[in-house]
């Protein structure tokens, strides 16, 4: 299950699992973001190549137009995926407290 | 344990459950559980993506074994040969503005696994891979 909204500070909450099957919901919610925005990562367990590959899009989408993605409260195994995809280096990434 | 999945993305939720179930039994650790479903997540949608004309089911085999390892074997008879352990260039040092979205899967389950095999006979592929033997988890 996967769930994305916008949170009552304006932060874009996401939860639960976001993999293949997910991401037309992800994409569909992520389209609509414009200029700065902060994904919150505290409900998200998990995120696969798919997931990152809407993440991406969004990114290079947001920054063409001079903001960005800020994701924040990446648990250790997500940030471990994003390590490994060189995310770190193209997204400005806050890990879970 | 073994079970058969049709060839489909809705597919992957009962995929997760069925790994989830047999892991949580014999309580395997979180930092081996999540990279075992990414990599069973990107395998399975490999096979679902690169064989639309395919319609048989993709067998999924999930071992336990001593010490926290887990084995698993999906085969998918009937697709197109792919080399899941043939190495891919990518490059994750790369520029926003130069990177395109996907290509990472493999690369991913590479990084992810202890083992990874791959073999392909007579239409019949089977990718074996293992992971909780010892490389750092995740």
């Amino acid at each position: 299950m996967f769930d994305i909204e916008h949170g009552n500070d304006g932060t874009v909450l996401c939860r639960g699992r976001l993999d293949a099957a997910q991401c037309e919901k992800a994409e569909g919610f992520l389209a609509g973001l414009e200029g700065a925005n902060t994904l919150d990562f505290a409900d998200l367990e998990y995120i696969s190549s798919a997931g990152l590959g809407i993440l991406l899009k969004t990114q290079k989408r947001l920054v063409a137009d001079g903001a960005g993605l800020k994701i924040i409260n990446v648990n250790n195994h997500i940030r471990d995926v994003f390590r490994y995809s060189g995310f770190h280096t193209i997204f400005d990434i806050r890990a879970k407290e | 344990m073994q079970r058969n999945f049709p060839r489909h993305l809705d597919t992957l939720t009962p995929l997760y459950e069925f790994a989830e179930e047999i892991m949580e039994a014999r309580d395997i650790a979180e930092g081996i559980r999540f990279p075992v479903h990414l990599a069973m997540e990107e395998l399975f949608v490999n096979m679902v993506k690169y064989n639309p004309d395919v319609s048989t089911d993709i067998q999924v085999d999930v071992t336990l074994k001593v010490n926290q390892e887990v084995r698993v074997s999906l085969i998918d008879d009937g697709g197109v040969e792919f080399d899941v352990t043939a190495t891919r260039r990518v490059d994750i040092d790369a520029p926003l503005e130069d990177r395109i979205p996907g290509g990472l899967g493999i690369h991913l389950i590479q990084n992810l696994v202890d083992t990874l095999e791959y073999e392909y006979q007579d239409g019949r592929g089977e990718v074996i891979f293992t992971k909780g033997s010892g490389k750092e988890d995740v």
